[in-house]
C-alpha cells in the first residue's frame, strides 16, 4: 500500500517504524489459530470478523484454543445485534422486536437478515449470519448459555435506548443515562467475557464477585471511543456525550464545534476524560486477575490501547474536527509491552497517566479533579506494585540507632573504598604535576633562566614581563652589559 | 441529620479546641454529636464559641499536672481529644519540649488519675519521614524515625524544606530559614508524645484507652501557614516557578476531615471501652496510629496552582519556568559554591532541589477499614473554603486598616 507515501514520515520518525517492524518480526503469538482444521462455516466466520474488526480480530485469533471459537462468535453475534442498533434506515418497529428476541434468533439455523441499508458498514455479516448460528450449535453448551444469556441482555438495553424519544431527539442526558449506555454496550460484554474466561479456568473466579470490575473495562473501552469520535457522531446526527456535562460549558451541542468556543470544547472533553479515568484503578485490578497469557494479552491490548487514544484526545482541539488516533507505530509500541504481564501495563498506565497530567492545566475547569484523578491511578499501581518496604525502612531506622544490614555493611565498605581510591588519584595527580612542574623548571634553570631575577621583580608586584626592560634588569643584576 | 441518630460521645474534653485544628473538632462535635463539650486552652479567647452553644472554656497550662487535676476533676471527661502544640512562630526548644513531650505526659497523668475512658492524640505523618527520602503510599507500618536521622538532615535543610510541609513563603525560593528546622525539632517531639500515649493505653486502675493519629499536611479555614504563604505566592506574582518536573504526589489534608477522623477516633475508642472483651487485632483501634489524609495525592504544584486559581488567577502553566531537578542542581551547586567565594550562602543548594522533588503521601485503608474514615469535604472544596475564609479576613484587616 502507500508505503512510499509514508516513506517521509518514517524517516522523520525512525522509531515509529522500528516499533512497526519489531512488532511484525519478533512478537510471537502465545497461540495460533489452524485454519487447516477448521470447517468451511468456521473459517466463514473469521473471514467476517477480519472484515468487521481489524484490531479485535487479530487478539482473538491469538486467544487459548479452549476460547478462540467462543469469543469469535461472542464477538460475531454482538457486532450482528450493534449492525441492527445501528442501522437508521429500520424503522423503530420492525427494530425493536428484533434486538429484543436476538437470543431466540440464536435458537434458529439459517436465519438471516438482508434489510440493513446499502451503506451499512457490515452488512454482509447479517446476510451470511447462518455461518454464525451454525458454528454457535457447536460450542459447549456452557458457553452458548453465557453467550444467549448476554446477548438477551444486551439486546434488552439497546432496545430500550431505541426507544427512548428523548435520547433520539436530545441525546443522551445525564452522566447515569450515559454510563447505562456504555453499561447495555460494553459493560454487559465485559461481564460475559468474564463468564467465559472464569468458565474455561483461565481467569479468578473471585471476578465474578466484583462485577464492577468488568463494568469498568468495558465502560472505560466505550467512553474512550465515544470521547474520540464527537466530530464523527455529530456528522451521523448521533450524540452520546451527556447533556449533564456540556450543558456546563456550551448552551448548545452545536456550539462546540464553532472554533471559537475551542476553550469550551476542550473543556468539555476533559470533563469527559475525567469521568472516564476514574474507571482505570478497577480496570488494573480486574487484570489482576487473569492467569492465562493470552487472555491477559487479549484484555490489555485494548485497554492500552484506550488509556494511550485518551492521552492523545486530551485537551486536542482536533476532536472537534476530525479523528483523532495514535499512530501505528505507538500502537505496535504498545502491543508490544502490553502482552507480557501486569507490571508492563501498569508501566504504560503510569506514562500515559503522566502525560495527561502534564498537559493538564489551570485553566481547565476541572484542572484539581484531573490531577487526582492521576495521582489516585498512580497510588492504586503503587499499591499493586510498592516502591518501598517497610520491613527495610524498619531495619534502616532501627529503634538503637540505624542497624546495619549486610547490604549496608557492603554499601559502607565500597563508600570507604571508593574514597580511598579517589584519595589515591589526587595523590597521583598532584605527584604527577609535582614531578613535572620539577623537571620543567629544572629543564629551565639547566638551559639559564633567570629564577632568581624573576621571583625578586614578582615580589616587586611586576606580573608581566616586560621583554626591553628584561634585558636591563639582567645587566643591572648582575652589573655587566653583555654585548 | 435528625438529633436521636446523633453519635453519643457523653462528656468530651478538647484540649487545644481554641487551635486551628481545635476549633474544627469542636465545630463538628457540635453539629454531629449528641454529647456535652468542653475545651482546654491556653487562651480562650480565639475561635471562641458564642455562649448559647453551651461550650465550656477553661483556661489552662498542661505543662501543670496540679492545674490540670481540678479542670479535669470539674469537667469529668468520658473521652480526650488532646490536639495542643504551640504554634511554630516565636518560641524556644525548651519550650516547645515543654508542651509538645511534657505537657502530653502530664495530659495522660490527668487521664489516668481522674478516670477518663478514651484519649486521642494529634500526631502528624512527619514522624516517619527523614526530611530526604520519599515516602511512597507510605501507611502505619513504615517506622517512626529517630530524632538522630531525623536531625541530620534538618540542619542542613533550609529552604525547601519549607515549601513542601509548609509552603512557600512568600517567594518560590525564600522561605523563613528557621522554619524547617522548628518544624522537624516539632515532629521529633510529637513522635516521642505519640510513643508514650500509646505505651500507656490499657494502664493505670481505669485500664483507659488511647490511640493516635497522624494527619498529612493540614490546611483549611484558619490555616496560618500552609494555604496563606502559598496566596503571599500568588499576591507577589511570583507564579512562574517551578522547581523539578512536579511529578511528586503530596497529601494534603483539608482540616474538616481531619476533625472528623479525629471524632470517629473518640467514638470508636468509647465503643471499645464498653466491650467486654479485647477486639481482634485487625479490628483493633486502641493502642494504635492512623494515617488520615484526603485519599487525594496531588502533583505537588498543583495543589499550589488550585490555590492560585481560586484567588483569581486566570493562568495556564504557558508562562511557568521549569527547573528540572538536573538543572536545579547544576544551578544550585554553582549557586552554593559562587556564593560561598563570597562568604554568603545560597539560597538554591542542591540540596533543596532534592526536597521540592520530594514524593510524599500516604495510604490511609487502615483508617478506612477500622474507623470508618472517609474524607467528607473532597480536596477542590477544601481549598475553595480554606482561601475563601483567608480572602475574607484580608478583606476585614483591610477596611479596619482604612477606616
Amino acid at each position: 500500500m502507500g508505503l512510499l507515501k509514508q516513506l517521509p514520515y518514517f524517516l522523520l520518525h525512525p522509531n515509529q517504524l522500528r516499533s512497526i517492524i519489531q512488532w511484525k518480526l519478533w512478537h510471537d503469538p502465545v497461540h495460533t489459530r489452524d485454519p487447516s482444521k477448521e470447517s468451511e462455516s468456521l473459517k466463514q466466520c473469521f473471514y467476517y470478523l477480519d472484515m468487521t474488526s481489524r484490531s479485535f480480530s487479530a487478539v482473538i485469533q491469538e486467544l487459548h484454543p479452549e476460547l478462540l471459537v467462543p469469543v469469535a462468535i461472542f464477538y460475531l453475534i454482538l457486532r450482528g445485534l450493534d449492525t441492527i442498533e445501528d442501522d437508521m434506515t429500520i424503522p423503530l418497529e420492525k427494530k425493536e422486536p428484533l434486538l429484543r428476541k436476538f437470543d431466540e434468533i440464536l435458537e434458529l439455523d439459517d436465519w438471516t437478515f438482508t434489510e440493513n441499508g446499502p451503506d451499512e458498514k457490515d452488512r454482509e455479516l447479517l446476510v451470511h449470519f447462518d455461518c454464525v448460528l451454525k458454528e454457535f450449535k457447536l460450542l459447549k453448551p456452557q458457553y452458548q448459555k453465557v453467550i444467549s444469556e448476554y446477548t438477551k441482555k444486551m439486546g434488552n438495553g439497546m432496545a430500550d435506548y431505541a426507544n427512548n424519544a428523548e435520547h433520539n431527539i436530545h441525546g443522551v442526558q445525564s452522566t447515569k443515562d450515559y454510563e447505562l449506555y456504555c453499561h447495555y454496550v460494553a459493560g454487559l460484554v465485559g461481564a460475559g467475557l468474564t463468564r467465559l474466561f472464569v468458565d474455561a479456568e483461565l481467569a479468578n473466579p473471585a471476578l465474578l464477585k466484583r462485577p464492577e470490575l468488568s463494568e469498568s473495562m468495558g465502560q472505560f473501552l466505550q467512553k474512550t471511543n465515544i470521547i474520540r469520535d464527537l466530530r464523527e457522531d455529530f456528522d451521523d446526527k448521533r450524540r452520546f456525550y451527556p447533556k449533564e456535562i456540556w450543558s456546563k460549558h456550551v448552551d448548545n451541542f452545536d456550539d462546540l464545534f464553532v472554533p471559537a468556543n475551542i476553550d469550551k470544547a476542550l473543556a468539555t472533553t476533559s470533563e469527559m476524560v475525567l469521568n472516564a479515568l476514574d474507571n482505570v484503578p478497577q480496570c488494573l485490578f480486574y487484570m489482576a486477575g487473569i492467569k492465562d497469557q493470552s487472555v491477559f494479552n487479549f484484555v490489555a491490548i485494548p485497554q492500552v490501547m484506550a488509556i494511550a487514544t485518551l492521552e492523545a484526545v486530551f485537551r486536542n482541539p482536533k476532536v472537534t474536527t476530525g479523528v483523532v488516533k495514535i499512530t501505528k507505530g505507538d500502537a505496535c509500541k504498545l502491543m508490544m509491552e502490553s502482552s507480557q504481564n501486569l507490571r508492563t501495563v501498569c508501566d504504560i498506565f503510569q506514562r500515559y497517566t503522566r502525560r495527561i497530567h502534564k498537559k493538564n492545566t489551570p485553566k481547565d475547569p476541572n484542572f484539581l479533579e484531573i490531577s487526582i484523578a492521576c495521582g489516585q491511578i498512580e497510588q492504586f499501581i503503587e499499591s499493586i506494585f510498592p516502591s518501598q518496604d517497610p520491613k527495610k525502612l524498619t531495619l534502616l531506622h532501627g529503634a538503637d540507632g540505624p542497624v546495619t544490614t549486610i547490604e549496608d555493611e557492603e554499601k559502607r565498605r565500597q563508600e570507604k573504598e571508593d574514597k580511598k581510591d579517589v584519595f589515591l588519584l589526587l595523590l597521583s595527580v598532584v605527584g604527577t604535576l609535582f614531578v613535572i612542574s620539577g623537571l620543567m623548571i629544572g629543564a629551565a634553570y639547566l638551559l639559564g633562566a633567570r629564577f632568581d631575577i624573576a621571583f625578586s621583580e614578582l615580589t616587586k608586584g611586576k606580573l608581566s614581563p616586560d621583554r626591553d626592560a628584561a634585558q636591563s634588569i639582567v645587566a643591572k643584576h648582575d652589573g655587566h652589559v653583555e654585548l | 441529620m435528625a438529633p436521636t441518630s446523633k453519635k453519643q460521645l457523653g462528656n468530651v474534653l478538647v484540649i487545644g479546641g481554641c487551635g486551628f485544628l481545635g476549633h474544627h473538632i469542636v465545630n463538628l462535635l457540635l453539629s454531629s454529636y449528641d454529647c456535652k463539650i468542653s475545651v482546654l486552652d491556653l487562651y480562650t479567647t480565639r475561635n471562641r464559641r458564642p455562649d448559647s452553644d453551651g461550650v465550656g472554656y477553661f483556661n489552662g497550662d498542661i505543662t501543670s499536672l496540679d492545674a490540670l487535676i481540678p479542670i479535669f476533676n470539674k469537667i469529668k471527661p468520658d473521652v480526650v481529644i488532646h490536639t495542643a502544640s504551640p504554634t511554630l512562630v516565636g518560641g524556644n526548644k525548651q519550650m516547645f519540649y515543654k508542651v509538645n513531650v511534657e505537657g502530653t505526659k502530664s495530659v495522660v497523668e490527668a487521664c489516668k488519675q481522674t478516670g477518663v475512658k478514651a484519649l486521642v492524640y494529634t500526631s502528624s505523618a512527619s514522624v516517619i519521614s527523614d526530611n530526604a527520602t520519599d515516602l511512597i503510599n507510605a501507611d502505619e507500618r513504615w517506622p517512626i524515625i529517630p530524632p538522630k536521622s531525623q536531625t541530620e538532615y534538618y540542619s542542613q535543610t533550609k529552604v525547601c524544606y519549607a515549601i513542601n510541609h509548609y509552603g512557600l513563603k512568600g517567594n518560590a525560593f525564600k522561605p523563613d530559614p528557621n522554619f524547617s528546622q522548628t518544624h522537624v525539632l516539632i515532629t521529633n517531639q510529637q513522635a516521642e508524645a505519640e510513643i508514650h500515649v500509646l505505651s500507656q493505653n490499657r494502664t493505670g486502675s481505669s485500664k483507659f484507652l488511647t490511640c493516635a493519629l497522624r494527619p498529612a499536611g493540614i490546611f483549611g479555614e484558619g490555616d496560618v501557614q500552609m494555604v496563606p504563604n502559598m496566596m503571599n505566592v500568588y499576591r507577589d506574582q511570583k507564579t512562574g516557578f517551578q522547581l523539578g518536573d512536579n511529578t511528586n504526589l503530596f497529601d494534603f489534608t483539608y482540616v474538616g476531615n481531619v476533625a472528623h477522623a479525629h471524632c470517629l477516633a473518640a467514638y470508636a475508642l468509647l465503643r471499645t471501652s464498653a466491650l467486654s472483651t479485647a477486639p481482634l487485632s485487625h479490628e483493633k483501634i486502641d493502642g494504635e496510629v492512623f494515617m488520615i489524609t484526603n485519599c487525594e495525592p496531588v502533583y505537588f504544584w498543583d495543589f499550589a496552582r488550585m490555590i492560585w486559581k481560586c484567588q483569581g488567577s486566570t493562568k495556564g502553566t504557558e508562562h511557568v519556568w521549569v527547573i528540572s531537578k538536573e538543572v536545579g542542581n547544576i544551578l544550585g551547586t554553582l549557586m552554593e559554591w559562587g556564593f560561598w567565594l563570597v562568604g554568603k550562602k545560597s539560597k538554591l543548594t542542591p540540596r533543596e532541589v532534592k526536597y521540592s522533588c520530594m514524593t510524599r503521601y500516604y495510604d490511609c485503608t487502615k483508617a478506612k477499614e477500622r474507623l470508618g474514615y472517609e474524607p467528607i469535604v473532597k480536596l477542590p472544596e477544601g481549598i475553595r473554603r480554606a482561601v475563601k475564609a483567608l480572602e475574607d479576613q484580608y478583606q476585614k484587616e483591610g477596611e479596619k486598616k482604612s477606616q
